[in-house]
């Protein structure tokens, strides 16, 4: 149906969120086409540390992603399979998995599997060989699967949900094994969303900087996105910096793209549903197996997440919270994160007006501001901030505004995943109460008000809280842009860390993962909660 | 009366071109086989589908530039008439102001128009506790408020069972003539349009087909007519 398009209000709102997100990408390309002439092209051919980063990203990428959907497979089938006291438990750990900051990750990591850490204490104790394994590639694959791990498990255990109650049965009257099972029921519901998220934690892992800087331990395990940091940040090589960036984004273009043809995106759905009676839940074998992944993902998730909170009991509490920066930085990250998770809702609900208004017109159109809101899984954070560096450093002084530009970032990157838990609804609504609301004349602000904002509020208040928290937990644009005055708690917690204040870190890095749960349960929770 | 002078619409593939009258204070029934494009018309009507060209004229004022909330329509549909998180009250009230901001008296007036079809004192309930009946009503009550002298009727009856359709009919029957009302109705069967519309327009072959009385509807001979009512 052809909506008439004689409403203008909504023009310019739309407008102004699609300039605020095709802004930064706009002035990226001008930057970066500005330091195209002067790249050294044949660097890529002849030198040999280049070459080595890029096939390092590439190297560890793939691991990352065979470790954390191989595992998530049998890791989620058990799950589905076993009802235990605490699965639940270890469903929403998994689920808060996704939001902890990374810099929090790597310091549980470091009580886990440090010099010092639990794991060498356990060797010791029987008297086996201890020492130093997580930095260099181990560590960088045990912080990749902590994150992927859970997000994988949670997305397959959630497709297999999908499979009707009447199929087990008529399975189990049949006489399948449990291999059988896998192939005929549980394999078809699965194969179609394995690709894109292969795909995206490819991405995410090839992208990856906090976790590659803090556990790479060195220029034999650099990433691309750690070179581009380098190279801005330290050695301030533009040219160079291009460079990388350029081959960065047609490598994560294509395995995106390879991902999206292949198969068909899920949403990302907060419910972990009810689950049913199997009829494979008696062999012992698979039993055996069962518990096998289950203390394997107990083993990757939960135990460095415990080391934080216990490396946390210490007494430097009073120490650290006398200490005027951390709450300095607190703050910073604190407002930072709230302004990037609302401005980031604006922008994503002017996309979704924009497309709305123009989807019976211009399909094409619907199908640029799409591309658009999926465009900064392409472009990784560093290239965004390297291109706005660029782009603006003639203009203004760059660290004078630093926060408010790490603030725009991290609501463009947290874009993908607003859209993801709006669209469906969003859409959904427009399909049902168009006509209804344009024959009442219930528009612009009346149609926010009233019809929007109440039945949208579950999924603006999950949207908010995964983009805020994320957000907090940002130590990538920041590093970038940081400056000895201004910090992030992040940012804090990573100088401590370096300069070997363990207990200090330890306590921030209970603080930052406090705060980071905090902005997530009083987002989706305030915002998120309906009125009964 | 209400008259639309070589209207073109564009659906996807089908082209339909609409010219004829649907006179006041009368019910007139849309009929003609699926896909005929009724419910286009019923759209053009009210705005929520633009036609590429052609006049739409009522007392003689131009309704195509007009927006859907400023025409003199009023729409019911099949279904979705109701917002689901707003209580009977509200849902009633989006017709009196778009932003909800009521007077006294115009909350007194909703009560009234929940009264006239008979759900009074029920409009703090919430749409998901009523049966597909009352919810109707209650989509009848905003229709009533809106004091718009035409009133659009896109099936919505249909999704009821037979005895509570017959209450509907007679419902809209009453008020019909209690408002003195413009009745446009879009049905599927042919005994319901009759029991209530005493004018027929029979959209067929891309366009209006036939138009009249509906006493005479029923001795067409034409294929097209003879077909659609299984003769």
């Amino acid at each position: 149906m052809n909506f008439t398009l004689k409403q203008g209000s909504w023009l310019w709102v739309s407008g102004l969120a699609v300039l605020l997100v095709v802004g930064p990408f706009l002035a990226v390309a001008i930057a970066l086409a500005g330091q195209v002439a002067a790249i050294d092209w044949s660097l890529l051919l002849e030198d040999a540390y280049l070459r080595s980063v890029i096939w390092f990203s590439i190297w560890q990428a793939s691991l990352s992603t065979l470790l954390s959907v191989g595992l998530a497979l049998p890791l989620a089938r058990a799950l589905a399979r076993r009802h235990f006291a605490g699965r639940d438990l270890l469903l929403r750990v998994f689920s808060v998995a996704l939001v902890v900051p990374a810099i929090v990750a790597v310091f549980g990591l470091v009580v886990v599997h440090g010099r010092q850490g639990w794991v060498n204490e356990l060797l010791r104790f029987l008297d086996l060989s201890s020492g130093s394994y997580l930095y260099g590639l181990i560590g960088i694959l045990l912080a990749h699967v902590f994150f992927n791990l859970p997000l994988v498990t949670r997305i397959v255990l959630q497709r297999m949900e999908t499979i009707e109650p009447e199929s087990w049965r008529l399975a189990s009257q049949l006489g399948m094994s449990s291999w059988q099972h896998w192939r005929v029921l549980e394999w078809p519901h699965i194969r179609a969303v394995l690709a894109p998220v292969a795909a995206l934690i490819f991405a995410l892992c090839f992208t990856s900087f906090a976790i590659v800087m803090s556990l790479g331990g060195g220029p034999r395990a650099t990433t691309l996105e750690v070179a581009i940091y380098q190279a801005v940040r330290l050695d301030f090589d533009l040219p160079l910096a291009t460079q990388l960036s350029l081959v960065q984004l047609l490598l994560c273009g294509i395995i995106l793209w390879l991902g999206l043809r292949l198969g068909r995106p899920t949403d990302i759905s907060h419910s972990l549903g009810m689950s049913v009676e199997r009829p494979d839940t008696r062999a012992i074998v698979g039993k055996a197996l069962d518990v096998l992944f289950i203390l394997l993902g107990l083993v990757l998730v939960v135990l460095p997440l415990s080391g934080v909170v216990l490396a946390g009991i210490n007494d430097h509490w009073l120490q650290v919270l006398g200490d005027q920066q951390l709450w300095m930085a607190a703050w910073n990250s604190l407002w930072v994160a709230m302004s990037a998770a609302f401005l980031c809702l604006f922008m994503a609900w002017g996309l979704l007006l924009m497309q709305r208004h123009t989807r019976q017109r211009w399909p094409w159109s619907a199908a640029l501001i799409d591309a658009l809101g999926m465009m900064t899984l392409v472009v990784p954070a560093l290239v965004l901030g390297t291109g706005l560096f660029l782009a603006l450093r003639n203009w203004v002084d760059v660290m004078a505004i630093n926060l408010y530009l790490v603030l725009l970032v991290n609501s463009v990157l947290g874009l993908p995943f607003m859209l993801r838990v709006l669209t469906t609804p969003y859409l959904q609504l427009a399909q049902q109460h168009d006509r209804l609301c344009s024959s009442l004349g219930v528009s612009g602000w009346y149609r926010l008000r009233h019809i929007e904002w109440p039945v949208l509020r579950p999924a603006m208040g999950l949207g908010l809280a995964i983009v805020a928290a994320f957000s907090v937990g940002d130590l990538g644009v920041v590093a970038l842009f940081g400056t000895p005055d201004v910090k992030t708690l992040p940012l804090l917690m990573y100088q401590r860390l370096g300069s070997y204040q363990a207990d200090a870190a330890a306590v921030t890095a209970v603080m930052l993962l406090a705060l980071c749960l905090l902005v997530f349960v009083l987002l989706e929770k305030g915002i998120g909660s309906r009125r009964a | 009366m209400l008259e639309l002078k070589d209207l073109v619409v564009q659906q996807g593939q089908s082209q339909f071109h609409f010219t004829g009258v649907l006179k006041e204070h009368k019910c007139t029934a849309l009929m003609g086989p699926s896909g005929s494009g009724k419910t286009t018309l019923l759209n053009v009507l009210a705005g929520f589908v633009e036609p590429a060209q052609g006049e739409l004229t009522w007392q003689g004022q131009d309704l195509l530039s007009l927006m859907p909330a400023q025409r003199p329509f009023t729409s019911l549909f099949q279904e979705h008439n109701l917002f689901a998180h707003l209580n009977l009250a509200d849902n009633v009230g989006l017709g009196l102001h778009p932003g909800l901001s009521l007077t006294k008296a115009q909350r007194q007036e909703v009560e009234v128009a929940l009264q006239q079809v008979g759900l009074q004192g029920m409009g703090q309930r919430l749409p998901a506790s009523l049966s597909g009946g009352q919810r109707q009503r209650t989509a009848l009550a905003r229709a009533l408020v809106r004091r718009q002298p035409w009133l659009l009727l896109d099936e919505p009856f249909s999704a009821l069972d037979p005895g509570l359709r017959q209450e509907m009919i007679s419902l809209v029957a009453e008020l019909q003539a209690e408002h003195n009302l413009s009745i446009v109705l879009v049905t599927h069967d042919p005994q319901e349009a009759l029991k209530m519309a005493s004018e027929v327009m029979f959209i067929a072959e891309g366009g209006v087909y036939w138009q009249g009385q509906g006493t005479d509807f029923l001795q067409q001979q034409s294929a097209p007519i003879q077909r659609y009512l299984g003769h």
